[in-house]
């Protein structure tokens, strides 16, 4: 018993290793001075972290790239989550359609999908070839499968349509199902899949290359044009952006983790105002 | 005049009918059971009821009123689902208070605290669903029903998930509640043992038709055709021809005879003080003793085929495996059918 917990260990250690080396490695270059033929760095160095926030260009990258992102998601979870819930409880024999819609990004190879809409959107009614609108539908499509899985997913495990039925049935429009009973079920889902996607989309390159290149200057791109001038650059910036994402993942999982954990507080509150909200319109 | 009416609804999927011209009529604070097997169509019958199904058919009242083509939230029909369906978002009180909330009532806060008191959930207001039993559980889907006052109470098999002894006292509070509150009420089940309990009347479904209604006695005692014989206790079902062989008498015409277990007298064979006047005799063995809590069932094998016997457990034993037995068949408990 005991002698298989150490190899359960021992394995995972392995394989936390493995993962890890690639970033630790990745890390210690971007704070490395001469490091050739020695094991560690020989000195350290602050400087290609000096110079990357000193770059303008590095900040415009970024926000670009936040831009993109913010504007992709929020774009996905506003069409997405109702588009879902009505197929999954109202058309429920469409629901192998937009599956099969939902998995496409993955059998169209970036590439094949660029020119493709380069070819579509340079001229004709919609003419945003080059811009980043065009970026902004070809990502909202890269990350249609977290979306989808994840929303599905979620409808799925709270059983969204029973939970409906019973608000229906209880005197609730199906709006007011959707927003009272089914919505604050699934948040959680949702941030897993927009977490997934943020991550993706922060390092996505095919699209944002061939679509815009130059024009409209990502992360992704920036750093591959860095890549040519020093890699201890590039790694300063890899490591910049991971930690970005390390942070943001870390403050919303923290948030929603409290949400959970304290379900009595925010209940007490939820019930307090519930009853302040009933009296006041007793007493109209 | 009926309180509720269910006249001629049909159902189909595609080309497979699920309800097959169904009529039912129930009077005000009745509590009417339908009964039958997985896929009898009486679920389907419940949701159509509650007008989360349509119908392609017929109409359905309530107190008069044509429901048959508004929408579940303006029906004013409560249900409680099999799963139960608590919102997990929302503490006990919440779960209870939706419905009042939705209709933006005034003192929603008094009959939530009356209904709470009335399903004993007092201390468990600010719990959440998955802090609660089974039971608790069920107890919260059927407050947030009931505290709407509907006119008519849907049960889609509430109590199913929930172990015998909860299950028992259950149906008991259910029955007691229902009772209080006067409410029609429409339940739902596959278990005979339930409907026969709870019902006032008892709905035996099967392949989407209603084939036999009446009181729980009446479905016991005379079941109009072998399914409901056979769905309903463990009646014995005898091939008639086999039957006449066995009893050596040709007096009796039909196609089979159902006999319930419980009618059916066993006397070793030997002793002579057998009444011929009233009762067929069929010799056996005895081939299997089970007991079913305080029930012994024999099973008897016949020439022709095997019989059960089932008499109340307070002797202990009374009969062996193997030994050698008669059958006594009392005449006016055959039900030919």
């Amino acid at each position: 018993m005991k002698s298989s917990l150490t190899i359960h260990k021992v394995i995972v250690g392995l394989l936390v290793i493995y993962l890890l080396i690639p970033l630790v490695g990745t890390f210690l270059f971007s704070i490395a001075g001469k490091w050739d033929h020695t094991i560690l760095p020989e000195s350290y160095t602050m400087k290609w972290y000096i110079e990357l926030f000193q770059d303008e260009r590095f900040y415009d990258a970024f926000q670009r790239t936040l831009f993109l992102i913010v504007m992709t998601v929020g774009l996905s979870v506003v069409i997405m989550i109702p588009t879902i819930f009505i197929i999954t409880v109202y058309f429920s024999k469409w629901e192998g359609l937009l599956q099969a819609a939902a998995m496409l990004p993955y059998g169209i190879p970036p590439i094949v999908g660029a020119v493709g809409l380069i070819k579509i959107y340079s001229d004709g009614p919609i003419q945003i070839a080059g811009t980043p609108w065009i970026l902004i539908g070809a990502y909202f499509i890269t990350i249609l499968p977290f979306m989808y899985q994840g929303i599905r997913n979620s409808l799925r495990t709270v059983n969204a349509v029973q939970l409906v039925n019973a608000a229906e049935l209880l005197g609730a429009t199906k709006f007011q199902a959707f927003r009272t009973v089914v919505f604050p079920n699934i948040t959680s889902g949702i941030l897993v899949s927009t977490l997934l996607s943020v991550a993706l989309l922060f390092s996505e390159f095919a699209f944002a290359n061939l679509l815009v290149g130059g024009r409209f200057e990502t992360l992704q791109i920036y750093l591959a044009d860095k890549l040519n001038s020093s890699g201890h650059l590039t790694s300063a910036i890899v490591i910049t952006y991971y930690s970005v994402i390390l942070l943001l993942t870390g403050a919303v999982l923290k948030l929603t983790f409290r949400n959970e954990k304290k379900p009595v507080v925010s209940n007490k509150k939820r019930i307090l105002s519930f009853h302040k909200n009933t009296t006041l319109e007793g007493e109209k | 005049m009926s309180y509720v009416t269910i006249d001629q609804v049909t159902k189909g999927y595609e080309n497979q009918v699920v309800l097959n011209d169904i009529s039912i009529k129930l009077k005000k604070g009745e509590f009417a059971t339908l009964l039958g097997q997985s896929g009898c169509g009486k679920s389907t019958l419940l949701r159509s009821i509650a007008g989360l199904e349509d119908v392609d058919l017929g109409r359905i009242l309530i107190d008069g009123k044509d429901i048959t083509n508004l929408s579940p939230r303006q029906r004013e029909v409560g249900m409680v689902f099999q799963s139960y369906a608590l919102f997990p978002n929302m503490s006990v009180f919440d779960n209870i208070a939706y419905g009042l909330k939705m209709k933006k009532v005034k003192d929603i806060k008094s009959r939530v605290k009356k209904m709470i008191d009335m399903v004993d959930l007092i201390g468990k207001e600010e719990s959440y669903p998955h802090q609660l039993s089974g039971g608790q559980q069920q107890r919260v889907a059927l407050a947030r029903a009931l505290v709407m006052e509907p006119k008519v109470l849907l049960l889609d098999e509430p109590l199913s998930a929930l172990d015998a002894k909860i299950r028992k006292s259950l149906q008991k509070e259910l029955k007691r509640i229902q009772k209080e509150l006067d409410i029609t009420t429409i339940f739902v089940t596959h278990d005979q043992e339930e409907a026969m309990t709870m019902s006032d009347r008892i709905f035996v479904m099967n392949k989407g038709q209603v084939v036999q209604s009446g009181s729980p006695s009446e479905i016991y005692t005379s079941p109009v055709n072998t399914f409901v014989a056979k769905f309903i206790g463990n009646y014995n079902v005898c091939d008639l021809e086999v039957f006449r062989k066995l009893v050596r008498s040709t007096e009796i015409k039909g196609n089979e005879v159902a006999i319930r277990p419980e009618v059916l007298q066993l006397v070793s064979v030997g002793q002579d003080s057998l009444d011929l006047q009233e009762n067929w005799v069929i010799k056996g063995v005895i081939k299997d003793v089970s007991m079913i809590g305080n029930v012994l069932r024999y099973e008897v094998e016949t020439e022709e085929s095997a019989f059960l016997v089932d008499y109340l457990h307070h002797r202990g034993n009374m009969f062996e495996q193997g030994e050698r037995v008669h059958i006594l068949v009392p005449k006016k408990e055959c039900i030919i059918l």
